[in-house]
């Protein structure tokens, strides 16, 4: 209640904010809509990569343990521990520095985002692959059912069901964790919206127009996994 | 000795870490009949189905399915021509697949088959499943799913049929439903393994009896053996599942 009053005082530009959100939006929109595509633009490399190459690293990760499975683990739980913007400055300025090559920040931000989508993925795909109930292998086999047919009308349904809320969670963080692009100097939407503070100093307004533009994009892609995780995960008790 | 045109385990033996949980068990499941196996729990039972299935390997012995011999310890498992569905299983957990209906359970194995749909017709009547058909397992009863189970095996038109403790959770009148059908399957040429804890199910449905327990074949022979059992053990075994029932 306190949120959505919040919103519409700080939209609306009641009282305490004379330049209100509202205003920024009129002023500031196209700035910040070019901000906000390049930021869904490093989102979609980020979760294409994310997906694909982790989808493949982890199939291969449950499917080959010793060779791929173990030392992606092994990565995932380093990678984890270290914190997204270190990680993002290490590849921007001392690897670079390391080899003596300068690389667009976009891309630099790019590989660094889809690297931990990708450990991030393969990991969520490895343990759903690794934990899959096995009795439902054998009953597919006792019906006869072929190795490819098992994969595609109980495995894939069955797997997809359990991994989906999950990524779809992860993917959203990933496209907050764009923002850190910001830093290295991409033009995405963080790094307008420093901008237009910079000239006008409205913090509160411009950040909120910044939270309501991100929330837009989030809560659809939120919802769709709250919806996924009540509709789905339904049918995956036998009992 | 012959193998062909029946399922048979000859000295079987199985081992899980310490325990030996098969030790030279022999059996045969002949064509158009029932073969009962009965025995405490967690007297090697359902690993000797499991064996017989092929879905869990033996240590030692040989299995014989139609002809086909598997002798082990195997070379390689490759050899091994799957022996599914014309044998196929239904477990005392029933396995169906959770994101399918029961009726999708069901087609699913069937494929492509048109040609069996009077005899699903047939099923779904005799086991009074039209109305839960399009339920998901989680939302039927067990015993829905039990009988769901059942007919997804008996859909597949198997030669031999293993049914592990499928009674289990069925009232009264659907155990004589079950009674009736298998007898059918099995008159039909089908050969039926039936593990069962309810002796007067064994006793009308079975041709043979097979006791098992600590994974030796304590007792086999015609359903004589729920009679008048020979030997001390089954006679105790029977005498406290009569009391119990």
């Amino acid at each position: 209640m306190f949120v959505t009053l919040l919103l519409f005082r700080v939209f609306t530009g009641l009282l305490e904010f004379p330049l209100g959100v509202y205003d920024i939006f009129s002023q500031y929109g196209e700035a910040l809509t070019r901000g906000l595509c390049e930021s869904i633009k490093l989102a979609m490399i980020v979760w294409i990569t994310g997906l694909v190459l982790g989808g493949i690293s982890g199939v291969l990760g449950a499917k080959f343990p010793k060779l791929f499975g173990y030392p992606l683990a092994g990565l995932a739980f380093i990678l984890s521990g270290i914190p997204t913007l270190v990680f993002l400055f290490w590849l921007h300025y001392p690897v670079q520095a390391m080899f003596n090559v300068v690389i667009d920040p976009f891309i630099t931000a790019s590989v660094t985002l889809a690297i931990i989508n990708t450990f991030a993925v393969s990991e969520i795909v490895r343990g759903a692959l690794r934990d899959f109930p096995e009795h439902y292998l054998v009953a597919a086999r006792v019906c006869g059912l072929g190795k490819w047919q098992t994969v595609r009308a109980i495995q894939l349904p069955l797997i997809l069901r359990q991994i989906l809320p999950a990524l779809l969670t992860t993917q959203v963080t990933m496209l907050q964790a764009t923002l850190f692009a910001s830093l290295i100097s991409v033009d995405e939407i963080f790094r307008t919206a420093q901008q237009i503070n910079a000239t006008i100093y409205k913090p509160v307004e411009i950040y909120t127009a910044l939270g309501i533009l991100f929330l837009a994009v989030c809560l659809p892609l939120n919802g769709l996994a709250l919806w996924l995780r009540k509709h789905f995960t339904r049918n995956l008790s036998e009992n | 000795m012959t193998h062909s045109g029946e399922l048979s385990a000859k000295g079987i033996s199985r081992k899980r870490g310490d325990t030996q949980v098969l030790s030279a068990v022999d059996l045969v499941v002949k064509p158009g009949q029932i073969t009962a196996l009965i025995g405490p729990s967690g007297g090697g039972k359902t690993t000797l189905l499991k064996a017989l299935s092929l879905l869990e390997l033996p240590d030692e012995g040989e299995v014989n399915i139609d002809g086909a011999s598997y002798k082990f310890p195997l070379n390689d498992r490759k050899n091994i021509k799957p022996p599914w569905p014309e044998l196929t299983v239904v477990f005392q957990q029933l396995f169906l697949f959770p994101h399918l209906t029961l009726r999708e359970n069901i087609m699913l194995p069937l494929g492509k088959a048109t040609n069996r749909s009077e005899q699903l017709v047939h099923l779904f009547e005799r086991f009074h499943m039209q109305s839960f058909l399009d339920r998901y397992p989680n939302e039927a009863s067990l015993g829905q799913r039990q009988r769901a189970a059942l007919v997804r095996a008996m859909a597949l038109n198997p030669k031999y049929i293993l049914l592990d403790e499928i009674t289990s959770s069925l009232d009264v009148e659907q155990v004589a439903l079950i009674l009736a059908e298998i007898r059918s399957l099995s008159e039909s040429g089908v050969g039926i393994l039936l593990i069962t804890h309810l002796l007067h199910f064994a006793r009308q449905a079975a041709d043979s009896i097979v006791f098992l327990e600590g994974g030796h074949v304590i007792e086999s022979g015609s359903k004589e053996v729920l009679m008048n059992p020979q030997e001390e053990r089954v006679k105790n075994f029977l005498t406290m599942a009569e009391f119990a029932s």
